[in-house]
């Protein structure tokens, strides 16, 4: 501890000699002085700090001097000053801070907030302010779903080509060929892990644009402009940051909700957040959009968006109305950063903290879903059809359930029960299911350099596809690539999907992955945030909302004729 | 003496009081907002969140919370601070 480096506020002669006092008072006490500092710990139990008074008579006992010499010292001050202590204290404190910028901070004459607050006057106008916001979050949605499909071909084709004939080449190095072991890392994990891994560039550039908005300061103004359609709601302005970035993931949402001030709001935000369609679900609509929509696939998935927005809405105004009833949202207050130009440092800081989350999923719950479900899939040993196997037994009994909403088949029922523990494992289940057994082990033929080149020059025509997607994106509206180069497992899987859903029922499928509880790590969130029963709550909730909205649109479909 | 929320965008004024309780009061403490602070008001008057120039600082404030911020104009204002 530099010592002699720490900052000293003076708080004035009255104040000081209450400090002193509590701080004598303070050091009698061990159990005190070996956790806080004397004089942090007297400032915070004269402004009134509840968590440090608790934490005091947690550790010295409900009746003891210092506490009562607290309310006598903040009595007498109230006697001198005539106000709140706390606004005597921040006063002191902005006193030193403005005295110690003015002799630190030499600034040119304000030219970055002169530009940022022109650019304010257009971004939060009243009249255009929603509007540019709209464009902003179409364009991101766009991004995000056009840049990476070459991309993600391209590590499809790595993954089921090269990744997969190492690894069969290692095993049979090692004497393990065709045997269980093969089985297991190439059925089991590869296709699972794998499944996952594909979709990483649709993650990356999802989190490269929301880290975009945060760090250029548009965020904040995101949320001013939202403010009175989210007052609208019972909601606060402030509840719109955790629920935009509710679309990356739900879990850096749900801890989000800290920033509001009324545990009631966080609690309601922490609710409806989970609607806002994450990441990890945009590859099952990914897929099913390619194998059943057609030219409409970017409309469907937009829907499906659109359709999470409209619940969280309708499930914000219904509890605001029923259990947050007479709760007023907290008053907003947010400051507005100057607007910054994003480094590529802080932009890459931003991703790699979002997608390590991704790949710590990836490398334990995925991984560990994956084998499972081999051995699931494989047992009782030796067993032939796949529907004969534990797991297709556990999904056949369940099945029953979603029959109304027109996929309660075992396949269908297993991958959502094994999306409970993270959406990202339902493609991978759903290869898992249906591709598991057909998919011959790949020839170890090639060799590596012959590998390299493949990844080398695949990776450039993904590059070279995904710019001339970006020239398209100007006028036209179409997803992923022209379908022309993709090859391997997702196409089986598409095609497998092709066979066993209708339109109707793919459509019913992605509404209940739209719904229904996004993972486990986000009920674990929620419960370390807002305890058991408001969790509980929302698995309810969520499970609810997402079969009768299932059911709805397949038997609403079918009335249509549309199945 | 008026409300914060009945400011018109670009006048500048001193804080006087906030009637308020003791969270939203130590809120704007927390942010500097104490009483004989000066700020000049970006976005006033009309509907929705105002925006607040206080030194370097924007700060964007909801409409209820303005109703419960009194302030002076500052060009003619006296210097008396009183408080709740």
């Amino acid at each position: 501890m530099a010592e002699q480096t720490q900052i000293r506020i003076d708080y004035g002669r009255d104040i000081e000699r209450e400090i002193a006092h509590l701080q004598e008072s303070i050091a009698q006490h061990t159990s005190l002085v070996s956790r806080y500092p004397s004089r942090w710990l007297a400032l915070s139990l004269l402004m009134g700090d509840e968590e440090i008074h608790s934490r005091v008579k947690e550790l010295v006992g409900e009746k003891n001097e210092i506490l009562q010499q607290v309310q006598e010292s903040v009595e007498r001050l109230r006697g001198i000053y005539g106000e709140e202590l706390e606004i005597v204290i921040a006063d002191r404190r902005y006193g030193f801070i403005n005295g110690l910028v003015r002799e630190v901070v030499e600034r040119a004459p304000g030219e970055r907030r002169t530009l940022s607050d022109k650019l304010d006057r257009i971004v939060t106008h009243r009249v255009l302010g929603i509007p540019i916001f709209l464009v902003a979050m179409w364009l991101v949605f766009k991004m995000t779903t056009e840049i990476p499909g070459p991309y993600m071909d391209w590590l499809d084709s790595l993954i089921s080509g090269p990744v997969a004939r190492w690894l069969v080449t290692l095993l049979r190095f090692m004497g393990l060929g065709g045997s269980w072991v093969e089985s297991l890392l190439v059925d089991g994990v590869l296709a699972g892990v794998g499944g996952v891994l594909v979709f990483t560039p649709v993650l990356f550039s999802l989190y490269f644009f929301l880290a975009l908005l945060e760090d250029s300061g548009y965020m904040a103004r995101a949320a001013f402009v939202m403010d009175r359609l989210m007052r609208a709601l019972g909601l606060h302005g402030k509840s719109f940051l955790p629920m935009l970035l509710g679309f990356g993931c739900t879990v850096p949402a749900i801890y989000a909700t800290r920033t509001l001030e009324n545990q009631k709001d966080r609690v309601l935000t922490g609710l409806l957040a989970p609607m806002m369609s994450c990441g990890a679900r945009l590859p099952v609509y990914t897929v099913f959009a390619v194998a059943f929509m057609g030219r409409y696939a970017g409309r469907f998935i937009f829907a499906l968006y659109l359709l999470g927005i409209i619940w969280a809405i309708l499930t914000g105004l219904l509890l605001r109305r029923t259990l947050f009833k007479a709760e007023r949202a907290a008053p907003f207050i947010l400051e507005l950063p100057p607007y910054r130009l994003p480094t590529l440092r802080g932009i890459l800081i931003h991703i790699w903290e979002r997608s390590s989350l991704f790949f710590k999923k990836a490398s334990t719950i995925i991984v560990a879903v994956s084998i499972v479900l081999w051995l699931l899939l494989n047992l009782p040993w030796g067993v032939g059809d796949p529907q004969d196997s534990l797991f297709g037994k556990a999904s056949s009994a369940v099945a029953p359930l979603l029959a109304p909403a027109g996929f309660g088949r075992w396949e269908a029922t297993g991958a959502l029960m094994t999306g409970f523990l993270a959406k990202e494992v339902v493609v991978g289940t759903l290869s898992q299911v249906y591709l598991g057994e057909e998919s011959e082990p790949p020839e170890a033929s090639s060799s590596i350099l012959q590998d390299l080149q493949e990844i080398g020059v695949g990776f450039w025509e993904a590059t070279i596809e995904t710019c001339r997607e970006l020239i398209n994106l100007i006028p036209g509206v179409h997803l992923g690539g022209e379908g022309d180069e993709q090859e391997g497992e997702d196409t089986a899987l598409v095609q497998a999907l092709r066979r066993d859903f209708t339109p109707l029922e793919a459509a019913a499928f992605c509404v209940f992955v739209l719904l229904y509880v996004p993972c486990a790590v986000t009920v674990a969130a929620q419960r370390q945030e807002y305890g058991t029963r408001w969790a509980l709550f929302s698995v309810l909730y969520q499970v609810l909302l997402a079969w009768i909205m299932s059911v709805l649109v397949y038997q609403g479909g079918k009335l249509l004729h549309l199945g | 003496m008026m409300p914060l929320s009945m400011v018109a965008s670009g006048e500048t004024v001193r804080l006087i009081a906030v009637r308020g309780g003791r969270g939203i009061c130590f809120r704007l403490a927390e942010l500097g907002l104490v009483p004989g602070a000066t700020f000049q008001v970006i976005q006033g008057s009309g509907q929705g969140p105002l925006i607040l120039a206080f030194g370097e600082t924007r700060l964007a404030l909801g409409r209820g919370m303005a109703h419960k911020i009194y302030v002076e104009s500052f060009m003619r204002g006296g210097q008396e601070c009183q408080n709740n």
